[in-house]
């Protein structure tokens, strides 16, 4: 059962100060399945987000990655081991180009961490695979634009793209759709089913649509505490969720 | 057709360096080989703030610890008879500077921003305290000097010599600076200016890629510094000094931060500005302070910056209504120039101590003085007419022109928006 399991959070608590923020979390996320996290406002998604991709430490508790121990070590190692994160709010280079700034995840992934001695555009398999992935996020047309003049919309998929440009099996967004028109979040979604397939993926998403009919499992957290986890039907049929959170919305 | 025109500019500049030089006087020599030492410095010191967002204060201890380096190496062939080629003394600035870079990077990349500036501020005013004291490694307060041996042939007794010595040290230091933007590390580097965080999640190790943006800085700084005591023969703890660290960020933000070879430029014509203008007016510091005030509030993308910007949008430029307003924005400029020198040398002269000495004598009780050649009354009409008229007329001038100036390029900006959306 252990290759199962991609992900396990175990007895996670988190304060900053007196503020507790998690407690108690339990989560396993199985390997190739992509999982929702919703709840309310301020009811610690966030937080848990930033604890999984080493943001911060969490104050108790262990985070295995494929049965290694994460919990308080740098995102940059985090992020070696095979998970990366996109940002609520938008986290690009805005003054490089679109294709600078995937490459620079390209590079990251093929060990190119402190090259000074080689030339960037002599780098065929770096160059090729960033040119491949600038072609699945759709933004061809944008390729040698400074990120900062893109669209929202557009930076938006730019964010998960640069996300997916490490290659890692795990794949955190945070809130892909946020501020949103309809159409662009139609967009979006079907660029996140198409790019993430064959990976984990651990998604936060305030648009209930979008969860039921993207993810295969949804844990719900409000408060600081994991409420229930299940099939989108399971936690449509809980009453407990009902009552705490999807109130009138499902019932 | 802009490749072209790069190249031909760059063979140009390297035709002038090279040709140049054995047509004039030794002062001038000197000047420029001092102009090549600070293009470089501001250059090495871009390569952290410009490329890599970190603003450093105290780079004066890389380009003073790379001096003392290569004066102790020199010392040792000197008197050691050690046999090192001269020409290569400014390898031991180098590593200097890429030892006590990688040592004190460490500390200071902890911290970001006014933090980071705050740590190298003091890094350097402690060298700047400690070196008088330290007898055996910075020669007290007279510092060290020493002699150049000859080497291969060359005699390196005459300044065109060391002027040509470091015209290659420094070429080659640039290219490899150039070379440095075209690296996988190259580009991490602009990342980190960027957004640090998200270099972090992109599983880079920030902190050991500041680190070491900051040693190869400070090794171009301690080559710059080596350089300086080549031509010299001589250093002293004044080279850790604030106003060391002020110089190269004032060259480097009147030059261009955001333009490569931005910072050469501002640090060549500021040193060339301080040579030709230190011997005829007391005054050359305050009139560098003043165009660096003028050009961080008017023109903050500096001089290489506004270059770039012509250059960028040359084709959709309406030269013809351009060519008007600038021209006269020049010449309001020159007399708002002329104007301020004026007012500025009258009251220098005013204050001096020997106007106040030649008061004392003096019957009546406000002396003319002189200046420019001639007779000044301190309260005459025509002393201070002329200039305040200058200023006026100049400044008036100005204003009106600015409008037409600032209305021509937004012409300018919008023809190249809609040109990069149609061709998006």
């Amino acid at each position: 059962m252990r290759e199962d399991r991609v992900l396990d959070l175990r007895g996670i608590a988190k304060s900053f100060g007196s503020a507790r923020i998690l407690e108690g979390v339990e989560l396993t996320v199985r390997r190739g399945e992509r999982h929702a996290i919703i709840g309310p406002n301020g009811a610690g998604k966030s937080t848990l987000f930033n604890l999984i991709s080493g943001q911060f430490s969490p104050t108790s508790g262990s985070i295995l990655l494929n049965g290694r121990e994460i919990a308080g070590r740098p995102p940059h190692q985090i992020n070696r081991m095979g998970l990366s994160r996109s940002f609520q709010i938008t986290n690009i280079y805005h003054r490089l180009s679109v294709f600078e700034n995937l490459r620079l995840g390209v590079m990251a992934r093929h060990g190119l961490r402190f090259s000074l001695f080689r030339r960037v555009a002599a780098l065929r398999a770096v160059n090729e695979e960033s040119e491949a992935l600038l072609q699945r996020i759709r933004l061809e047309d944008r390729r040698d634009r400074p990120a900062g003049d893109l669209t929202y919309s557009e930076q938006r998929a730019l964010e998960i793209g640069m996300t997916l440009a490490t290659a890692p099996e795990v794949i955190l967004l945070d809130e892909p759709t946020a501020g949103m028109s309809q159409e662009e979040t139609h967009y979006v979604i079907e660029l996140i089913r198409e790019v993430t397939k064959g990976k984990t993926l651990l998604v936060v998403e305030h648009d209930m649509n979008v969860v039921f009919s993207l993810c295969d499992r949804i844990s719900v957290l409000v408060y600081g505490e994991l409420l229930a986890t299940g099939t989108p039907e399971e936690i449509r049929a809980n009453r407990a969720v009902q009552e705490a959170y999807l109130g009138e919305e499902v019932a | 057709m802009a490749r072209v025109w790069q190249l031909l500019l760059f063979v140009l500049i390297m035709a002038v360096l090279i040709g140049l030089p054995p047509l004039l006087g030794a002062g001038l020599q000197n000047a420029m080989t001092n102009m090549l030492i600070a293009a470089l410095f501001a250059m090495a010191f871009n390569l952290l703030m410009g490329q890599g967002g970190m603003l450093s204060f105290g780079h004066a201890a890389f380009y003073g610890v790379g001096a003392f380096a290569v004066m102790h190496l020199m010392t040792a062939i000197d008197r050691g008879g050690l046999s090192f080629p001269t020409p290569l003394l400014p390898l031991a600035g180098a590593a200097a500077g890429l030892l006590v870079g990688l040592v004190t990077g460490w500390f200071a990349t902890l911290r970001s921003g006014v933090y980071f500036a705050l740590v190298t501020l003091a890094l350097a005013e402690m060298l700047h305290s400690l070196a008088p004291h330290w007898e055996g490694l910075f020669g007290g307060e007279a510092g060290i000097s020493s002699m150049r041996m000859p080497w291969g042939g060359f005699i390196f007794g005459q300044v065109i010599e060391i002027y040509y010595l470091t015209l290659i040290w420094v070429t080659l230091s640039i290219g490899l600076l150039y070379a440095y933007t075209r690296t996988p590390f190259g580009r991490l580097t602009l990342a980190l200016r960027d957004n640090e965080e998200r270099v972090r999640f992109m599983g880079y190790d920030a902190h050991a890629t500041k680190m070491i943006v900051f040693a190869v800085s400070a090794t171009f700084a301690g080559i710059a510094g080596g350089l300086l005591a080549v031509s010299n023969e001589q250093a002293n703890y004044e080279l850790f000094g604030t106003h060391v660290s002020a110089q190269v960020v004032l060259h480097t933000f009147v030059g261009g931060s955001t333009v490569f070879f931005g910072p050469a430029i501002g640090a060549a014509i500021f040193t060339l500005f301080a040579y030709l203008v230190s011997d005829v007016s007391r005054s050359w510091l305050l009139y560098q302070g003043v165009i660096f005030v003028l050009v961080m509030l008017y023109a903050p993308l500096g001089i290489g910056g506004v270059v770039m910007l012509h250059l960028r949008h040359w084709a959709s430029i309406p030269w013809q209504r351009m060519v008007g307003p600038y021209a006269g924005a020049t010449a309001a400029t020159l007399l708002m120039a002329i104007g301020t020198v004026m007012v500025v040398e009258f009251l220098e002269a005013l204050f001096s101590p020997h106007y106040v000495a030649q008061r004392r004598q003096a019957e009546t009780s406000w002396p003319a003085f002189e200046r420019f050649g001639a007779s000044w009354e301190p309260f005459g009409i025509l002393t201070w007419g002329p200039p305040l008229l200058l200023l006026i007329v100049g400044l008036l001038i100005l204003l009106r022109l600015r409008h037409r100036i600032v209305a021509l390029w937004d012409e300018v900006q919008e023809t190249a928006e809609t040109a990069a959306r149609s061709g998006a």
